[in-house]
């Protein structure tokens, strides 16, 4: 099975994403799915150009409405409230 | 003091390791944990010591060669706030800011004069900016050390009178944005907004957020901007055709790298803030309603704020040139305009055209602090064995090094007595304000 391609953006590509990145990483290993996907981040700014080669967008901030992938809001990751929900729903959107 | 004297004495990179596995290992990280997030922080600040030194070779005799030959006179090099975070968690302030920040979050919590639990320790570096540069100006840590509580006490109260509107137009219940930097513009965003308010006809315009965005779209990318910037340059300074494209290579590496290695600082510290928030939001579970503080980075996606600041980058480097008084080459903070608007669009009520006004204001009164605080600036990074080119390069940010809270801080702190205490009633004012604003809230949702 291929991997499936997640993007984390948020207003920098550096800050949140990577806290939102970690997060879901643990998440996912503790579901065992970690192997299952790979994981960029990006700034919002660029989702533009990025955002039609891969599976899901999990975004720490608004993303412009013409983005046409699936994207879950990633604030949880941040607040460490409701980790477990969004992280059901990211699994539930991509299949694994 | 001595033992603090010494490990800053190692320089950033063997600090920073050193401090962060003691502050790990204080706050119940494991040992191997603690460690490598020192290690990682460590690592991270070389990294940006080397692609900043890149940045400042290159740049450097660039900008020199450019003021030669067009008299445009920019020869202080903004190299981004990556640069001011890392020199100042390098700094003695830096050392004890963590520490400070989470005493200074937990007594104001107690005595009900905030509302917000600020887990986004990363952005403490803004705070020891702030008293980094006092305390080198004033040789002093002490004030150093006030000059970052007075600074924090601001924006925490900044963050719980914003937390409503940024519920309401960021769509981020529960959250507030206890941002150094983006929540030193609410005052002037709402004055200025008050203003336009009263000018019948400018009152009343709009803009399209989303086809500025489209239009604007490429100020977006930093390695589009830096190249481009990079071109620009090399063609002022009259390089030849291969020296033009090597610069505008070598910028594009810079904006994109330089980022990169603050991410790397960001990792470190991911377990050192993960254990600071678990304690501080155990202990305040039971409290009626209370913000979590994020980085004002969750607030950067709204159109109105992407719009206007990809509209700003693109006029920043225009005002750089025609400006009276700027020295400043915009640059690694083009790519962080977002955040100096990103909370005065909830002031505007998301009007894009409002937004850009201010942001330019902002921008513009920003480039001639940058100036203004360039030196003290660069000799906060020559402090921390930071790579700064010998000659007469200076650094600057447009980011912290052009907030205007920083900077009125920093000169009313150097005059001792006067700024102090007028430091001081403001913020036990703002602090009485906010008290009692909190108990009307709870009142009217206890009735």
């Amino acid at each position: 099975m291929t991997q499936k391609n997640i993007l984390v953006a948020c207003g920098t590509g550096i800050c949140t994403s990577t806290m939102a990145t970690k997060k879901l990483q643990e998440a996912l290993k503790k579901r065992g799915k970690d192997g299952k996907v790979k994981i960029t981040q990006c700034k919002v700014s660029e989702l533009v150009s990025k955002a039609h080669d891969v599976d899901l967008i999990i975004s720490t901030t608004t993303v412009p409405s013409s983005i046409k992938t699936p994207v879950v809001m990633g604030t949880a990751f941040l607040t460490g409230v409701g980790i477990d929900k969004v992280t059901d729903e990211i699994i539930d959107i991509l299949g694994i | 003091m001595k033992v603090l004297d010494f490990i800053v004495s190692l320089g950033a990179s063997v600090m920073m390791p050193i401090i962060l596995t003691i502050l790990g290992l204080l706050l119940g990280a494991k040992f191997g944990k603690a460690i490598r997030s020192g290690l990682t922080v460590g690592i991270g600040f070389i990294g940006l010591n080397l692609v900043i030194g890149m940045l400042s070779d290159n740049l450097g005799p660039a900008a020199q060669q450019m003021v030669e030959r067009t008299g445009l006179n920019l020869t202080i090099i903004d190299v981004g706030w990556p640069a001011a975070a890392a020199i100042s968690f390098a700094s003695k302030v830096g050392a004890l800011i963590i520490p400070l920040g989470l005493a200074i979050n937990i007594v104001m919590l107690l005595t009900r004069t905030t509302r917000t639990v600020n887990i986004d320790i990363w952005n403490y570096w803004h705070f020891a900016f702030t008293g980094a540069l006092v305390s080198a100006a004033t040789n002093s840590l002490v004030l150093g050390l006030i000059a970052s509580a007075i600074d924090m006490i601001i924006v925490m109260v900044l963050a719980d009178l914003t937390g409503p509107n940024v519920e309401k137009f960021n769509g981020l219940p529960g959250v507030s944005l206890p941002h150094g930097f983006s929540a030193a513009y609410v005052p002037i965003a709402i004055v200025i907004n008050k203003i336009i308010d009263m000018i019948p006809g400018i009152k009343d315009i709009e803009a399209d957020p989303e086809s500025l965005q489209q239009r604007f779209g490429i100020f977006g990318e930093p390695m589009i901007i830096g190249t481009i910037l990079g071109i620009i340059i090399g063609a002022l300074a009259g390089y030849d055709v291969r020296g033009v494209l090597n610069i505008g290579i070598t910028m594009g590496a810079a904006l994109v790298l330089i980022p990169k290695m603050a991410a790397m600082l960001m990792e470190g510290l991911i377990p050192i803030s993960d254990a600071a928030q678990e304690f501080i939001q155990k202990k305040f579970k039971t409290q009626s309603k209370l913000f979590i503080g994020l980085d004002s980075a969750v607030a950067i996606g709204h159109p109105a704020s992407m719009a206007a600041s990809l509209v700003l980058v693109p006029v920043t480097v225009f005002l750089a040139g025609v400006l009276p008084g700027n020295r400043v080459l915009p640059f690694a903070d083009l790519a962080v305009i977002p955040f100096m608007l990103c909370m005065i669009v909830p002031v505007t009520k998301g009007n894009v055209f409002r937004t850009l006004i201010i942001g330019f204001i902002c921008i513009s009164v920003g480039l001639l602090i940058a100036t203004n605080m360039a030196p003290l600036h660069t000799q906060l990074a020559i402090d921390a064995q930071f790579a700064i080119p010998e000659g007469a390069t200076m650094i600057a940010s447009i980011c912290d090094g052009a907030n205007p809270l920083v900077w009125i801080i920093l000169r009313l702190m150097e005059t001792k007595a006067i700024g102090i205490g007028l430091l001081a009633i403001v913020a036990v004012g703002l602090v009485i304000f906010n008290y009692k604003k909190g108990q009307e809230e709870n009142k009217s949702i206890a009735a």
